[in-house]
């Protein structure tokens, strides 16, 4: 009879066992919200957030082999400043189907279902234990940052695809005797690397972390291996840059570099840590373990250098927390691990001076920790399942659970979420989306659209999706004109002149992310005719002043 | 470090720690030193990066008496 036979009564494992089923179920809850959100933002014909219309324009560009990166000094003033590999993978649908939003928000939730494999993957490889696995890949889904950004058509989230499956596939590597084998997992960690970099540039903590890794465990293989890593990004990027003249530079990468606002970083740590904090404290606790008890793994490496340097860059224009996914990824699986090994009672401790201050005093309590253990752990997923709560209170079901559980909207079309106070207030940089769109709203979307197409000359829309829809031209990419502008490299002497002479029939705006001196013309140029509601957000109708 | 199959130890790795925090930190504080013509002292983000390097520094402290065990 082992130590916590003696301790436990029958009942402690079932009501363990209990409380691990009751926690699935949450996460299950949230499955089923997420799949509900993203069933309505497939079946949504136009911009849900703010960007993701420019992702399809840079996707129908490389359908027709052209690059996104364009001279935003001349007609149609478009760029891109995304790397492009989530556009090519996206760039067949438009073959197949024309320009629309479905494939790539459908991308997007594929990626998010193999991310969150990826994570019960490394959590039972290291724990074996298969409740707790599927409990950490259900959790990364149930986040509302991954909630919200999951189904997009966007980037960010297939980046954070290949950064995990890099990590798990280099977690082991450097303990594969067989030689090509290691060296085949070495390949397609480095590949999925240069992936999620060519997705997006923030994987660059990706990279570091496994160059880190690779460094301390065996500093020749690193070095060799980075250095070949490097050759083949820095190749792609050269052959970019000569094949668009320099624009692949001046667009994804001069115009990225952004100034950190240090209070909203600070108000989206604050944020982070107040939904996950219950997965957070325990993947923190694997951290110090492995530092100072057992070898350093690669997870608490990238956890470490996400939380950190992704976390910085929330604060940046442009950035937001999204920028916490990575983060969110490597939580899920740290805590995964911790979970699994409580409950299996694998810890091992190396003699030193700190096992023998703190471990080993602690010893004798063993039985009841593990005890303890049995309830906490699932109380940890509970916990979190509760702090990441967000759905909508005003559909069939869903009406009832929130009327059972005193749930109260606290965002639009009766959404709550509870990333906000109950007022609605969030953390700066925050996503105000979540919601679910309404047949109104796409009304509203068309309106738009008959108005753009009731005028013959071109029109300016700050969401591409109007121009799209419309089957005319998207001209302009608005935040790229303020990213390059921001930068002091935008002059935009052909875009003013052309709405001086009032040159388009129509402007949309929305959140007006034009450079001041673009926004300055329309105002001097334009007069608002009218204001169209779609989606919460209020869109601005300016027509040539007469 | 070059043979195949070397690894870090954690004194090894402490050691680094502390020679980057102790870089780190002194590069934050000669830039104020240096950049005599700037005002404002050190600022909130110099602030947070002196936090940061004296936890590194702190750190690799703390993993130095842990000898030849590997990182």
């Amino acid at each position: 009879m082992t130590q916590r036979e003696t301790m436990t009564s029958p009942l402690l494992p079932r009501a363990s066992r209990a409380l691990l089923i009751l926690a699935f179920l949450l996460l299950i809850f949230h499955l089923v919200v997420y799949l509900v959100y993203a069933a309505n933002l497939i079946a949504f014909p136009f911009d849900y957030d703010q960007g993701e219309g420019f992702e399809l324009v840079d996707t129908v560009m490389f359908s027709r082999g052209e690059w996104p990166y364009q001279d935003t000094e001349a007609f149609p003033f478009y760029s891109s400043n995304y790397p492009p590999l989530y556009h090519v993978i996206a760039a067949p649908f438009v073959w197949l189907f024309g320009p629309a939003y479905w494939y790539g928000r459908l991308l997007s939730l594929v990626s998010t279902f193999v991310t969150a494999g990826a994570i019960s993957y490394a959590v039972y490889r290291e724990s074996q234990y298969r409740w707790i696995a599927i409990l950490a890949g259900l959790a990364y889904l149930a986040s509302n940052t991954i909630y919200h950004v999951g189904p997009l058509f966007r980037q960010h989230i297939s980046m954070v695809m290949f950064e995990t499956l890099a990590v798990v596939l280099l977690a082991g590597v450097n303990e594969v005797q067989n030689k090509a084998r290691r060296r085949w997992l070495l390949i397609m960690g480095a590949a999925l690397i240069i992936a999620a970099g060519y997705t997006k540039q923030l994987a660059v903590v990706t990279a570091l972390s496994a160059g880190i890794f690779m460094f301390i465990r065996q500093p020749r293989r690193a070095i060799l291996w980075g250095l070949g890593s490097a050759a083949a990004g820095i190749a792609i990027f050269a052959w970019m840059t000569w094949a668009t003249d320099g624009e692949w530079w001046r667009q994804a990468i001069l115009a990225n570099v952004n100034e950190i606002k240090i209070l909203q970083s600070l108000a989206l740590f604050q944020q982070w840590f107040g939904l996950h904090g219950f997965l957070i404290v325990p993947a923190a606790l694997v951290v110090v373990y492995e530092l100072y008890f057992n070898r350093i793994s690669i997870y608490s490496i990238w956890f470490v250098m996400a939380v950190g340097i992704n976390g910085a860059a929330s604060g940046t224009w442009g950035g937001g927390d999204s920028y916490f996914a990575t983060a969110i990824a490597a939580t899920c699986i740290l805590s995964g691990i911790f979970a699994g090994r409580t409950l299996r009672g694998t810890w091992q401790f190396r003699s030193n001076y700190l096992s023998r201050l703190f471990i080993d005093p602690a010893r004798r309590f063993a039985p009841q920790l593990s005890v303890i253990a049995l309830i906490a752990v699932p109380v940890l997923y509970l916990g979190y399942g509760r702090a990441v709560l967000k759905m909508p209170t005003n559909l069939p079901i869903f009406e009832q659970i929130a009327q059972v559980f005193q749930i109260y909207p606290n965002a639009q079309n009766g959404f709550y979420d509870s990333a906000r106070t109950q007022d609605g207030q969030y953390a700066a940089g925050y996503a105000a989306i979540g919601h679910l769109t309404t047949a109104e709203d796409i009304t509203a979307g068309y309106r738009i659209v008959e108005m753009i197409q009731a005028d013959e000359r071109p029109s300016i829309t700050e969401d591409a999706a109007f121009n799209i829809v419309a089957g005319r031209e998207v001209i302009t990419n608005p935040t790229q004109l303020l990213n390059l502008d921001l930068r002091g490299i935008f002059r935009g002497d052909e875009l003013i002149g052309m709405i001086e002479e009032q040159a388009f029939g129509l402007i949309v705006l929305r959140a007006q992310f034009y450079p001041e001196q673009v926004l300055v013309a329309m105002g001097q140029h334009y007069e608002r005719s009218e204001t169209v509601t779609m989606n919460g957000f209020e869109y601005i109708i300016l027509r040539p002043k007469t | 470090m070059w043979r195949s199959d070397f690894t870090f130890s954690k004194r090894l790795l402490g050691t680094l720690l502390v020679i980057l925090g102790l870089l780190a930190a002194g590069g934050i504080i000669a830039v104020d030193l240096l950049d005599a013509g700037r005002e404002g002292g050190i600022g909130p983000a110099q602030q947070l990066a002196l936090v940061v390097s004296i936890g590194l520094i702190l750190l690799g402290a703390t993993l130095i008496p842990l000898g030849h065990d590997p990182a």
